[in-house]
């Protein structure tokens, strides 16, 4: 089954490092926002409990969250060409099991987004986010996590899909306001009631939250606090919840409507 | 090897379309190791057909068996036994030819010395051995084609499944494609479903199978389905083919079809074909543009039987009735 799914990813990571232009854009975006919001509110960054804070810092975990999420969602998106003419056609014939087809596609996004990731925690340490070696293992388990969650919604998105144009609408009013409604942009402190609720139930919220601890947390403290380990149980129902709802999605035939008595 | 009972497959309605049945209750064998065509004009039901067959879509009713095994419950096993050619690419075009084939290999459990072996095999009749590095977008189309038809072949189906695989080939890749095609599968005795609407590619069948609105009106062999027509037609082509119809009938005594601007005669008795041309020319040298007397050939038998509209078929008397005649004898019972 593995060797299915990791023939399948290894498809879609050769394919992104194929494309340079994919490399360049999703990454580049995330880091232009990053710079950009980053130098132009951290005059007025000054949240209580933060002080000393830079926006530049508080926004960091938030432009990985985001790199995530647009690195999966481009990778994701080719299942919708690929599906009804082209190279999943032929991967749907094969004696594969579905799973495996899942786990491939969604593998390999969540890969290709974690290669992107890597490349930016490389600038942790120059804006002062030093985690130790456990901190750093937590930090990279936490945006796999994250990298499946975001590959597994894209994907059982993007199956039931007709066009890539529709699926650019989704993205916007759906999957876009998921981030930005996460923490990753501004605190939960002090938002209208509403708002508070709507970050609370958002999945991304939570997966930010298992992100962000590590950077300022011991892995042991972070192990014994409440708030923590529900964000980490919610990032994994996110987890089970998209893979599932995506294996469901490819089991799913075309079905011949049942002849009814008239036409029988 | 092929068993397709009583199939029936109905588009589920929404609420601007209503339900379309596509398939009207199709029974059909392809038996084992034979190069069957399946045909029809477009909207007839072959696609849906195909995806039935390859198990992308489950019939609203009725029962598909490949070599023994039911699509319904036993798909897994089916895939082990089929490849499939489709129409749209389903090769990767970022990737190689070589990183393709071996792709698709893995997904049937083939690798190492095994995929070498292969892969040496199924290049040997291929034009692909100095591209094998190559990314599949830089070859031509024809090139492509064989790329797509080699994969297939390395996984040594029984059943070959193929949706008009020669569309948009030039003659030379097509017959080329065919030939290796044929050869293949006579070789190892391979059962091969090719749907296609070029009827040079049927000539060499075992069988051709013709559908319609959903249904499946004949499925012979070539030569079976070139008798329907009779030994020979006579094609006429005229500036006002209704017009004249009903007085060159009168000339000839013979039943006179129409299809588009032709006017066809066909099972001509061989003994009086010089004298019913003479006939028809005396008759309406005017009229006629050109007159021609051939062997019937796939194309002629397609369009014999399925040109007509229905409601064309009831008016046209006798005409209608050999129309009717094939179509009973080809029709499920």
């Amino acid at each position: 089954m593995m060797r299915f799914a990791l023939s399948l990813a290894r498809r879609e990571f050769v394919r992104f490092i194929r494309q340079p232009q994919r490399v360049v854009g999703s990454i580049g975006q995330p880091l232009l926002f990053w710079a950009f919001l980053g130098a132009g509110l951290t005059p007025s960054f000054n949240p209580p409990g933060m002080e000393g804070m830079t926006y530049l810092e508080y926004f960091y975990p938030g432009v990985l969250m985001m790199l995530i999420l647009f690195a999966s969602i481009f990778s994701t998106i080719t299942v919708i060409e690929d599906r009804d003419q082209g190279f999943l056609q032929g991967v749907l014939v094969a004696p594969v099991p579905r799973l495996s087809i899942v786990v491939g596609k969604v593998g390999g996004a969540a890969a290709i987004a974690m290669f992107q990731a890597l490349i930016l925690l490389i600038a942790a340490p120059f804006i002062g986010l030093m985690p130790g070696i456990g901190g750093s293992l937590m930090v990279v388990a936490a945006l796999a996590l994250t990298s499946l969650g975001f590959a597994g919604l894209g994907f059982s998105i993007a199956w039931t899909m007709k066009s890539t144009a529709g699926f650019h609408a989704i993205m916007m009013v759906f999957l876009f306001p998921l981030w930005l409604l996460s923490g990753a942009l501004f605190p939960m402190n002090n938002v209208p009631a509403w708002l508070d609720f709507v970050m609370t139930i958002n999945p991304v919220t939570h997966a930010l939250n298992v992100v962000r601890g590590p950077f300022y947390e011991a892995p042991g403290a972070l192990f014994s606090s409440g708030e923590w380990l529900t964000s980490l149980a919610v990032l994994l129902a996110w987890v089970v919840l998209v893979l599932w709802l995506s294996v469901k999605r490819v089991n799913k035939r075309e079905m011949g409507a049942k002849p009814s008595a008239a036409t029988a | 090897m092929i068993d397709i009972e009583h199939l029936k497959h109905i588009y589920p309605g929404s609420r601007r379309q209503p339900a379309r049945t596509a398939i009207h209750d199709l029974s059909m064998t392809v038996g084992d190791g034979s190069f069957c065509i399946l045909s029809g004009p477009n909207g007839s039901g072959k696609s849906t057909l195909f995806r039935i067959l390859c198990g992308l879509a489950a019939p609203s009713a009725g029962r598909v068996r490949v070599a023994g095994h039911d699509m319904a419950t036993d798909a897994a096993e089916v895939r082990r036994i089929m490849g499939v050619v489709f129409q749209s690419p389903a090769v990767d075009k970022h990737l190689s030819v070589g990183e393709n084939i071996a792709l698709h290999a893995s997904l049937y459990g083939i690798r190492g010395t095994e995929l070498q072996e292969r892969m040496a095999d199924a290049l040997s009749w291929t034009d692909l051995k100095d591209r094998l590095g190559d990314r599949v977008e830089t070859l031509s189309g024809g090139l492509a084609r064989q790329v797509e038809l080699a994969k297939c072949l390395l996984t040594r189906p029984r059943v070959l499944l193929l949706d008009e695989p020669t569309t948009g080939l030039d003659p030379a890749s097509r017959w080329s494609f065919l030939t290796v095609l044929r050869r293949v599968q006579r070789e190892r005795g391979m059962t091969v479903l090719m749907t296609s609407h070029v009827f040079g590619e049927a000539e060499d069948a075992d069988s051709v199978a013709i559908m319609r609105d959903g249904r499946l009106i004949a499925h012979d062999t070539p030569a079976g389905l070139r008798a329907r027509v009779g030994q020979e037609v006579l094609v006429i082509q005229t500036r006002d083919a209704e017009a004249l119809r009903p007085r060159l009938a009168e000339t000839l005594g013979l039943a006179v079809g129409r299809y588009g601007d032709e006017l066809r005669v066909d099972d001509l008795p061989p003994a009086e074909v010089p004298r019913i041309v003479e006939k028809a020319l005396n008759a309406h040298r005017a009229d006629i543009q050109s007159i021609a007397v051939k062997q019937p050939t796939l194309e002629d038998v397609f369009i014999h039987i399925t040109g007509k509209r229905p409601a064309e078929a009831g008016a046209a008397s006798d005409a209608g009735g050999a129309d009717a005649k094939a179509r009973r004898e080809g029709a499920p019972a």
